[in-house]
């Protein structure tokens, strides 16, 4: 097997130790720990697993290598960071990122590969106070809110045609 | 103090009118440029043109083109009906909003200016997320409204700080923030209210207003609940990054861009996650680690930052 990854449709910032790439047609965001970035950057197509193996440096035997790349094929995988989706081996059942955290020491555990998300949000998500939706609401009574603002309830007020008025925040 | 030109704002050649918004009898406009972004606002009372400069995004300047990005509208019932709903106001062909009366109308016309403006702003990166300044350098609170980063922030301000914003982290390319507070030109008594919701101004606190950009020296991503004792955990700058993301107005639109001023703000910054209890304590906190990294530990009378 010798995967791919994304190459399109991304934006990439190189950080010292890791990578943030930006999915243009997802609008999620990754940061990739240093493992994660070695073998996202590696997997050309070309490579095999050993070989992505050896990008990882000296602190892994073999099977430790092998591991390590399986997890993060799987992380980037899930993270729609490979051609073709998760199309490789899957790594065993029970290589958790925690069961081999147990097993492995700290300079092992060090080198795990981590890839963490997050769904950008459009301008008016990000800027905006909240925005209010009279969906379900009987004129008169309070906007719905949306589920990522606290607290309710809103201050503004639905309309009999289901606009809410006021100033746009709960 | 600028002051606003009386001119009928027309769309830039390509742009998308609403011809069933158009249609209507706006009988009075004006136009002005806001980080690059040219606005213009029209309404079906002229009288209502001279309440506006008030309700203006900082840094606001007349163009002298009708031609521009944005045109929002707002249209009042006249004088003397009986409607329930006074004012409508438009972004574009869209309503966004029927007020109960005028203050509202104007409330929700500056706050939709202002995200206008925060997502197609020039060479800016804004970041929803309250700043402070201490020693020369920001503290950031991204965080959406309610939040608590706005109670963060006037803890912060009663403390020493010096006020910038706690509404937008305005950065530039090289990460440094830039103040987002009324002008002291087009207001009265300071940093008046600058959002939708009612504030207490940085005056009233004892604080000042920031007028220089700043790089970051803290980023403080807390959530606040009850009793909670503030243990944060350090972000890489990785992390840090992410996070930000998710409070960054045009991430979607110039993520390129957004990610370098982002990254550059970062660059030199200590980035900060925990829950947080009572902002008093927290504050106190925070400025006292950024006030150690500057040279000096003295928090409080004396130790304030520099607007």
């Amino acid at each position: 097997m010798k995967p791919a990854a994304r190459r399109t449709g991304l934006v990439m910032r190189d950080l010292p130790d890791e990578l943030i790439v930006y999915d243009l047609d997802r609008h999620q965001a990754h940061c990739l720990n240093r493992t994660a970035a070695s073998v996202f950057r590696g997997a050309d197509g070309t490579r095999s697993l050993d070989d992505l193996g050896l990008l990882l440096g000296d602190g892994l035997d073999r099977a430790e290598r092998e591991a390590a790349v399986r997890m993060a094929l799987d992380l980037l995988g899930q993270a729609h960071l490979l051609e073709g989706g998760a199309a490789h081996s899957p790594a065993p059942k029970d290589l958790s990122r925690r069961s081999a955290l147990r097993r492995a020491g700290l300079g092992v555990a060090l080198l795990l590969p981590a890839v963490a998300s997050v769904l950008v949000p459009k301008p008016a998500e990000a800027a905006v106070t909240c925005i209010t939706d009279c969906t379900s609401q009987l004129p008169g009574t309070g906007c719905n809110c949306p589920s990522n603002s606290t607290p309710p309830p809103c201050q503004n007020v639905c309309f009999p045609d289901g606009t809410c008025g006021g100033a746009g925040f709960c | 103090m600028a002051s606003l030109r009386s001119m009928m704002p027309r769309l830039r050649h390509g742009w998308v009118s609403s011809d069933r918004i158009d249609r209507l009898a706006w009988r009075a406009g004006t136009c002005f440029d806001a980080y690059g972004v040219r606005v213009g606002v029209r309404f079906n009372d002229p009288a209502l043109l001279e309440q506006l400069g008030p309700h203006l995004p900082p840094g606001w300047r007349p163009c002298a083109s009708p031609e521009v990005d944005q045109i929002f509208s707002v249209w009042v019932s006249p004088r003397g009906a009986r409607a329930r709903t006074i004012g409508r106001v438009y972004a574009g062909g869209q309503r966004r909003a029927l007020a109960k009366d005028l203050e509202q109308a104007f409330e929700v016309l500056e706050s939709e200016i202002r995200q206008s403006v925060a997502a197609a702003a020039r060479g800016r990166t804004f970041v929803h997320a309250g700043v402070v300044g201490w020693h020369g350098r920001a503290i950031l609170v991204p965080g959406r409204s309610r939040s608590g980063k706005t109670t963060l922030v006037a803890e912060l301000v009663k403390s020493g700080a010096v006020y910038y914003s706690d509404e937008f982290a305005v950065l530039d390319r090289r990460g440094r923030v830039h103040p987002f507070a009324k002008s002291l030109s087009i207001r009265e008594g300071g940093c008046a209210r600058h959002e939708v919701v009612r504030r207490p101004r940085a005056e009233d606190l004892g604080g000042s207003c920031g007028v220089k950009p700043l790089p970051v020296a803290l980023v403080v991503l807390a959530s606040h609940r009850p009793g909670a004792e503030w243990r944060p955990v350090t972000l890489t700058r990785g992390q840090a990054i992410l996070e930000m993301l998710a409070h960054t107005v045009p991430a979607r639109l110039r993520p390129e861009a957004s990610l370098l001023a982002l990254e550059r703000a970062v660059a030199r910054a200590t980035v900060l996650r925990g829950e947080r209890g009572e902002a008093s304590a927290v504050a106190a906190r925070l400025l006292e680690q950024v006030g150690e990294s500057a040279g000096t530990s003295r928090v409080g009378a004396g130790a304030r930052g520099t607007p």
